[in-house]
């Protein structure tokens, strides 16, 4: 390959290059932070080197959460956190415009050491991330670790769980995630605190008259209705306390750029920056922002004041939608700020997403690769009076992407009718440079989906965002869930394996569900789907007991002070904000290895029942030998038993009946507000996590290769009759009445959707797409031919990026498994 | 024995000045930047590494 500056941009768009083409055009500032960033998200499984758990933080907490041991839970978090905000190290990077980070240095990881004991003795034993002296670390750590045991939120829940279901759920062969708010995707009141009207300031005078006007009635007339209001009034000092020590944190981000204008900058443009700085953080998160820089500081204030709280998962956000009025402000009204100018705040601002990163458990690691959490970022949709609500600055966000090339955020548009071609054109430029995003969401469904399964009101509906990779959760004050907790995660290939095998687990060797009879036995199709019913049934009622429990013991257990203190209801009521007292209620369950069940019913089907080529004892024994020995047979159910994604109505109704089932039983069960639990068929990179855990199935699947991709997806290679029979097949789908969501990815030829001819032919696919009633698609557009190079020579192609499931990844930073199964997903010439 | 406050990385706080911050140029594989450790004035830098008389 040749040297990037010797050829020419043309030569490196010709060559679909388009990383260096990024590191040409953007400016001189973006490129600093951009190389700057030290990537937190693990490579494969691994953290990458230089990479060192922040020990500052659990020291500080360690020592304030003891020292505050008699106050109520959610009071003692308030004053140990601020305890952090107020001693923590804070940095300030060189060309940086956009304050705050969790670590006290930029190569840190945080520490949650009160979510799980578990999760701390495994970082107790992670290699590489210990900082030296590695000794002293580990003696540090041991203490800790010492002094949490038991008193984790988790360690707590787990005294109260059924112990069946704990072992069961901690055998890692159903679901995964941990049913407390210490890790989790808190959904935001973005309508409460970001609409300009409301800095902290405001809110603290909110929660003070609340304060007053319950003190006045815990000194009156004694009865019933007076008691709860004491431990209400310790909850609003809780919420008070934190955004206090949130004021003060950023003020330190203000006085420490001052010093650094005052006595060390030479450059005198330099020197303004950082007053402005300075400004900034003496403004925000204090009174409301009044320009970009302001407002894009407050929110990613808030969001890493959320991250002082809690191990946070996503990053539910619409920026587009909340700074736009200042965009237009500062860009176009008062252009008190150039387009560039803009194109730096927004670029920097999604770096400074990029560079946040957490310790994470093996398992959300190999889950989750080359990626720290799912940081899908909103864009586009309709206002709440049903117009466009594009404007400049989605357009700002989406060129800012090709110039940054970030992982993480990542982007997910919500398409509408009414979406303007040269948004379009913007997307598919994202596309084409091999983002791997935006994801395309079908607004006008996804609202009448919302409506549906939740209740939502229509104008509350059309607020939505997206709590983590697909689940779209509105921003009001009874609408937005404030805590989801990843543990409603279903392994569903573990249905079908059940239903072949009675309930037990040949791979944890438990009995796991219920005994639905031995399949050698069956006589008909029916029989078997009956069994996979009940295995259906038995994994989400487990799954949904543990968070419906979690969620209703959380303020108990955990507490979260701050995410209280920017939640509307919370501060209204005086409750945690993760009470689910006042909330509508937005569950999902995200259903990982789904699309297999379908499969390999429909093979059964066909193979065994209709054809009776094979008898169901051949089958049972030649899946307990994980098809060792039965080659041809397994060719079989690979080549000659209908697959998804074909328009073929036999593997198709299969499909549909399943998602019927679940449909209904999704209405049987309900969380803690009372509400749905539909599910939401998705992935991340789950099909590798899950692949040496789910047993061989009869779709030709052995154990330990990889499973399928997305969540309505067809298995890699086996989608053969072209994208549209791909797009019929989902779109046989109910997708507001079936679920939730349904995640599909799509791999298209960069070379057949070069230029005018490219774009134009993908909006005759887009168009077909939303024809269809589907939710979503995403797009890979990266060559077989760049990604076989990436894999032999990693450091020359270290900027591609991909699409994995739900969230994007530099394609290095993967493991060579997902990677190839990457490779292999069909490339659809449309 | 040596004091954070003789150091010329400390900066007080104008409203107390007994705190303040140690404020440190670190250049690091990736990047360069200042950080701001909150210090009080009489706290003894005699094994301070970075300890710059002012």
């Amino acid at each position: 390959m040749a040297e990037p500056a010797q050829v020419s941009l043309k030569e490196l768009e010709k060559k679909q290059e388009w990383w260096w083409i990024a590191e040409r055009k953007r400016s001189k500032r973006l490129d600093y932070l951009r190389k700057a960033v030290w990537k937190k998200g693990a490579l494969g499984g691994n953290y990458a080197p230089g990479i060192k758990v922040d020990l500052e933080l659990p020291t500080l907490f360690t020592q304030a959460w003891d020292f505050w041991r008699f106050d109520p839970i959610m009071l003692r978090r308030a004053k140990t956190n601020s305890n952090v905000l107020d001693n923590i190290t804070i940095f300030i990077t060189d060309h940086a415009q956009i304050m705050g980070y969790m670590g006290s240095a930029p190569h840190t990881i945080t520490w949650r050491l009160d979510g799980a004991s578990m999760v701390n003795e495994e970082l107790y034993n992670e290699p590489g991330i210990m900082p030296e002296p590695q000794e002293e670390s580990l003696k540090k750590i041991a203490e800790f670790n010492a002094y949490w045991g038991g008193q984790t939120a988790i360690d707590k829940l787990a005294r109260v769980l059924d112990p069946e279901d704990a072992v069961k759920f901690l055998s890692g062969a159903i679901g995964w995630g941990a049913p407390t708010s210490a890790y989790g995707y808190s959904g935001k009141n973005y309508e409460y605190f970001m609409t300009g009207k409301r800095g902290f300031e405001d809110i603290i005078a909110e929660i003070d008259a609340s304060i007053e006007k319950a003190e006045d009635r815990t000194i009156g007339l004694p009865g019933p209705d007076i008691l709860p209001l004491y431990d209400r009034i310790q909850n609003w000092i809780a919420m008070k306390t934190a955004l206090q020590a949130s004021i003060r944190w950023a003020k330190r981000f203000a006085r420490l750029a001052r010093i650094i204008a005052e006595n060390f900058e030479t450059d005198p443009k330099r020197k303004k920056e950082l007053l402005r700085i300075a400004e900034t953080c003496e403004r925000v998160p204090a009174k409301p922002p009044r320009n970009l820089q302001e407002s894009l500081q407050y929110d990613h204030f808030i969001q890493i004041l959320a991250r002082f709280e809690a191990h946070e998962g996503a990053w539910p956000s619409r920026p587009d939608y909340y700074h736009g009025p200042y965009y237009d402000k500062d860009v176009n009204v008062e252009k008190s700020i150039t387009k560039e100018e803009a194109l730096d705040l927004v670029g920097e601002f999604m770096i400074r997403a990029y560079e946040v990163g957490g310790f994470a458990p093996r398992w959300a690691r190999e889950g989750l690769q080359g990626i720290t959490g799912t940081w899908v970022w909103t864009l586009g949709g309709v206002k709440q009076d049903g117009s466009d609500a594009c404007n400049d600055l989605t357009i700002a966000f989406l060129q800012a992407a090709r110039l940054v090339r970030v992982a993480n955020p990542t982007f997910a548009f919500r398409w509408h009718p009414k979406v303007k071609d040269e948004v379009m054109r913007e997307i598919f430029e994202c596309i084409r440079h091999g983002l791997g995003y935006p994801s395309m969401r079908n607004d006008p469904i996804l609202i009448n989906n919302a409506m549906h399964w939740h209740g939502h009101p229509l104008e509350e509906a059309r607020t939505w965002v997206h709590q983590a990779c697909m689940s779209p959760n509105p921003t009001t004050k009874h609408g937005f869930q404030p805590m989801r907790m990843a543990s409603a995660t279903a392994n569903c290939a573990k249905i079908v394996e059940y239903a072949l095998h009675n309930g037990y687990d040949y791979v944890v060797n438990m009995q796991m569900g219920p005994k639905t009879g031995d399949a050698r036995k069956f006589t008909d199709f029916e029989q078997l789907f009956r069994a996979w019913v009940r295995q259906m049934e038995w994994i989400f009622s487990l799954l949904v007991r543990t968070v419906n429990l979690g969620r209703y013991k959380d303020p108990e257990f955990f507490g979260r002070p701050f995410l209280s203190g920017i939640s509307e209801r919370a501060v209204e009521s005086g409750l945690d904000a993760v009470s689910y007292v006042g909330e509508r209620g937005n569950c999902w369950i995200t259903a990982f290895t789904y699309v297999e069940n379908a499969d390999a019913l429909a093979a059964v089907k066909k193979l065994v029942f209709d054809d009776k080529k094979y008898t169901m004892d051949q089958l049972i024994t030649a899946l307990e030998a994980n098809w060792d020995g039965y080659e041809e047979m397994r060719l079989d159910f690979v080549r000659n038993a209908p697959k998804w994604g074909n328009d073929d109505d036999y593997v198709d109704n299969i499909m549909i009946r399943c998602l019927e089932e679940c449909a209904r039983f999704s209405k049987e069960i309900k969380c803690p507000c009372g509400n749905n639990w539909p599910i939401l068929p998705e992935n991340v990179s789950g099909n590798i996590h899950y692949a040496n855990i789910v047993g061989a199935l009869p779709n030709g699947r052995r154990l330990g290769d990889a499973l399928y991709d997305g969540g309505v997806s067809p298995g890699p290679g086996l989608d053969k009759n072209g994208p549209t029979a791909v797009l019929k097949s989902c779109g046989k789908i109910d997708h507001i009445g079936h679920g939730r969501a349904f995640l599909l990815n799509q791999r298209l030829s960069p070379s057949q959707l070069a230029g005018e001819k490219g774009y134009q032919l993908w909006r005759a696919y887009m168009k077909t797409w939303a024809d269809l009633g589907n939710d979503h698609v995403q797009f890979n557009m990266v060559s077989d031919a760049t990604l076989r190079a990436a894999q032999k020579d990693p450091e020359k192609f270290s900027e591609v990026i991909v699409r994995v499931a739900g969230y994007s990844a530099h394609f290095v930073d993967i493991s060579r498994k997902t990677q190839d199964n990457i490779i292999q997903r069909t490339v659809q010439g449309i | 024995m040596p004091k954070c406050e003789e150091c010329r990385k400390f900066f007080s706080l104008e409203e107390d000045p007994k705190k303040g911050d140690c404020v440190q140029r670190v250049v690091d594989p990736r990047q360069a930047y200042y950080k701001a450790k909150p210090v009080t004035a009489e706290k003894d830098a005699a094994k301070c590494e970075s300890f710059e008389k002012k």
